[in-house]
């Protein structure tokens, strides 16, 4: 299972940041989701958000093997053990694998909660196989 | 304190300085935020009879506790002023980010003072407060300037900004941001213009602090949720206002002409399917939004992009100028973004322009060559960008407003001027729909529609019927639905899904620890309504009765043609409404509230 | 002959509550709307087949016709 999205469906509105941040942190803060929302304004008018793949290329670099799978089969970041090396964004594809020391003391990334989806009004986001 | 971004941010411009003090929370309880924050401000810190383009006036830009947070729509922000337009109360509702980044900086009210003896724009970036140089942006277009400050200082950043609009203080300019939302009524925009802040650019990266995050997530679910799941949703988000544009053809809503009628014989062409087919791309959602309204629009045309345009717009810049092409109406919508100015009151004005030439009020040498009949997209196009650059004796002209341009000309065209309180009226034909011209005649900023709308009810009630119970719906509307201006969160979701509005109370008690019912928050709305209402009182001697009534047009002219054709609501009906009207609201004969209706509200206003 | 008519929220008043109603093609919509005497100024926005149609357009079979109502306005 992963999560999916279709950005032409996308209205920007970060909904799902807000849920995010909600569920990985039990914060409210739209800047600590994992999600990546980058709008193409005022041309050509368009959205494009890019969401984890859970392709597993951030736990295959982590040296302190801190990114796991959970019981949804989803890779999270265990912040415990994270060390903040940074090694897993640069592998990550989607550009949604997070380390902002200023906001947070682990990496971040999609854990499947699934709070997105549930927020997202235009069924951009979407869970499948 | 939980819920709020917990400080006042104060910017005098005059002596460059920045300085944050604690959100009072005593304010919170008593205001609450947003609008309620507004008029609180405005009140106590804005001298009695300050011009409204002095150094006196402050701009004051306020969240409420839902801005911002997992609330459908919490992306409203309240921006109060005293207003250049009107000499009264102005507080513009704007939505899209920026109230997000201003909850998120740690920042409830950002309260503009002074006036910068150059052009500056105002950086926010969490804690660091700036007031940086803008003369490479003023003269610039609003978007021009919001792409320019996003390329310098990160997408993540959140601009609002004025246009040449703005800058040259016409008296409607609006504010600008995310490409195509406004603070858009009552010269907000004329007022930063006249500070020469060309530009608030903004980031919060902290986290607002909640009182129970785990009901907060429970009860921001449930309300997005019962948004997505509501019966019209898709067909709403789908066609956003726009959806009213056909409705209000047929009921003889959509103004024609300069009002001269309520439907428009090209209506076809400008309404919502045709617009979603013809220049739609994407849906654009203001912040937090399940359900958005925002559609943005590509004109091949005209080779341009816009924001919109959203049924308000189509009215004024499209039917009431005869225009009936939705992709010139767009064009006419992106140049009011860009140029900074609110396309209601422009598209108000320009349609009262035309009817003077039309009648020979006005002719080519007032019109500066321009062939000013209603219908002609290209004179039109030229009226919006003269007005914006006060450029020659038309652009002088319309640049004061539709009140003080029939002044000026006289020859009986105040008659048609449509406006409240100086204030162009929005959208809505009301020859005949006796709530709704209440609704026009009594707004706390002049003849607005979205503090109460009442058209349906007109229908269900019988539109000329003059009853208590349409006086008491629209106190009822005033009451409540600028509450949701209050709490930072749009009104549409209750407006067009009809979810159950107490979704908000559990939402709000989880955000804030504060339970509150709508009754309690329709006290915190009557309050504040007759806030600003003693604010006009305050600020204009003289203010009273007379000040309420509404264009003649709706009482002496029955239109001609489209479905209300021959009706009209009679004089006697108009002061009808207003005497049962205060009555209800415990005004005086005048229309001032009693000094037991004060007292029962616990209000203090010095008003001599 | 036969097409299909859903109105949303209070528009189902009109038709005892129900969701959908069957109504016979041929007629225009306006009729169809009177016979349930719902008054047609309140019906906001009709669609046939997810396209918007007057209230003039003749019902054709197999239509589904969905009815909206103005809840609040801007």
């Amino acid at each position: 299972m992963r999560l999916y999205v279709d950005s032409a469906k996308c209205s920007g509105c970060r909904a799902c940041l807000v849920a995010c941040s909600l569920n990985l942190f039990n914060e409210s803060n739209p800047k600590k989701a994992a999600l990546n929302l980058i709008g193409h304004f005022p041309a050509p008018g368009v959205y494009e958000m890019k969401v984890c793949t859970q392709c597993g290329n951030c736990a295959a670099v982590c040296p302190t093997e801190c990114i796991k799978l959970n019981e949804r089969g989803a890779y999270y970041v265990d912040f415990a053990e994270c060390t903040l090396c940074e090694a897993c964004v640069a592998e990550c594809p989607e550009d949604v694998m997070y380390v902002r020391v200023e906001l947070a003391d682990a990496a971040w990334k999609c854990d499947l909660c699934g709070d997105c989806v549930q927020v997202c009004g235009t069924g951009a986001l979407w869970i499948a196989d | 304190m939980n819920g709020y971004g917990g400080s006042i941010l104060r910017v005098n411009l005059t002596d460059n300085k920045l300085t944050k003090e604690p959100t009072p929370p005593e304010l919170a309880r008593d205001f609450i935020g947003g609008r309620g924050f507004g008029i609180y401000h405005l009140l106590r810190e804005v001298p009695r009879g300050a011009d409204p383009l002095g150094p006196e006036n402050k701009l004051i830009i306020s969240s409420g506790p839902l801005s911002g947070m997992l609330s459908a729509g919490g992306g409203k922000c309240d921006w109060t002023t005293k207003s250049p337009l009107t000499n009264g109360y102005a507080s513009a509702s704007m939505g899209g980010h920026f109230t997000a980044e201003m909850k998120y900086a740690g920042i409830d009210t950002i309260i503009l003072e002074g006036i910068s003896p150059t052009p500056v724009y105002l950086l926010i970036d969490d804690n660091k407060l700036q007031l940086l140089d803008a003369s490479f942006l003023w003269g610039k277009g609003a978007i021009d300037a919001e792409v320019a400050l996003k390329n310098k200082h990160g997408e993540e950043f959140q601009i609002a900004a004025i246009g040449p609009g703005g800058e040259n203080l016409v008296p409607y300019a609006c504010v600008n941001h995310d490409f195509g939302r406004q603070a858009g009524r009552g010269g907000v925009g004329t007022v930063m213009g006249q500070k020469k802040l060309k530009a608030i650019v903004i980031r919060g990266t902290k986290s607002v602090p909640v009182a129970d995050a785990q009901a907060y997530r429970k009860a921001g679910i449930d309300l997005y949720r019962a948004c997505i799941e509501a019966e019209g949703h898709d067909e709403w988000t789908r066609y956003g206002t726009t959806i009213v544009t056909s409705w209000c053809d047929e009921v003889g809503a959509l103004p024609t002409r300069n009002f001269s009628a309520g439907s428009f014989e090209d209506g076809k062409n400008i309404y919502g399917p045709v617009m979603r087919k013809e220049i739609v791309i994407t849906d654009k959602g203001c912040f937090g939004c399940p359900c958005p309204c925002g559609k943005y629009s590509r004109s091949r045309r005209y080779g341009t992009y816009v924001e919109g345009p959203e049924y308000e717009t189509i009215g004024l810049m499209g039917s009431n100028l005869g225009i009936g092409d939705i992709e010139a109406v767009a064009e006419a919508n992106r140049l009011a973004d860009d140029l900074g100015l609110d396309s209601i009151s422009a598209g108000n004005t320009i349609a009262w322009a035309m009817e003077c030439y039309e009648k020979g009020m006005l002719t080519q040498e007032d019109t500066d060559g321009l062939d000013l009949r209603f219908g002609n997209i290209e004179a039109a196009f030229a009226a919006i960008k003269k007005i914006a650059y006060r450029e020659g004796k038309l652009g002088q002209l319309l640049a004061q407003g539709v009140k003080r341009a029939a002044e000026q000309i006289g020859k009986g065209s105040d008659k048609f001027a449509i406006h409240v309180k100086g204030m162009e009226q929005s959208a809505y034909a009301t020859h005949n729909a006796t709530a709704m011209l209440l609704a026009y005649m009594t707004c706390d900023v002049g003849a607005h529609h979205n503090r109460s709308w009442a058209i349906t009810y007109d229908l269900q009630v019988g539109r000329d019927k003059v009853v208590p119970e349409k006086v008491a719906r629209i106190i009822w509307l005033q009451n409540f639905r600028p509450m949701f201006d209050v709490l930072g969160s749009c009104r549409l979701q209750w407006v067009e899904l009809g979810i159950d509005r107490d979704l908000y109370v559990p939402l709000l008690e989880a955000v804030t620890g504060i339970h509150r019912t709508w009754e309690d928050l329709e006290a915190v709305g009557d309050r504040i309504w007759n806030l600003t209402r003693m604010y006009w009182v305050r600020e204009n001697p003289g203010f009273g009765r007379s000040w309420d009534l509404p264009s003649p047009r709706f009482y002496e002219e029955a239109p001609k043609t489209g479905a209300t054709a021959g009706q009209i609501t009679n004089y006697e009906d108009v002061q009808c409404l207003l005497d049962m009207y205060y009555e209800q609201r415990g005004w005086d004969d005048n229309g001032i509230p009693t000094p037991q209706t004060l007292q029962k509200l616990n209000i203090a206003v010095q008003t001599h | 002959m036969t097409a299909t008519v859903r109105p949303y929220g209070i528009l189902k008043e009109y038709i005892n509550h129900q969701n959908e109603t069957q109504v016979a093609a041929g007629q225009t919509i306006r009729q169809a709307i009177q016979s349930f005497r719902m008054p047609p100024e309140v019906v906001a926005l009709v669609l046939v087949n997810d396209e918007q149609q007057d209230k003039d357009y003749i019902i054709q079979d197999g239509d589904y016709i969905k009815l909206l109502a103005v809840i609040g306005g801007g």
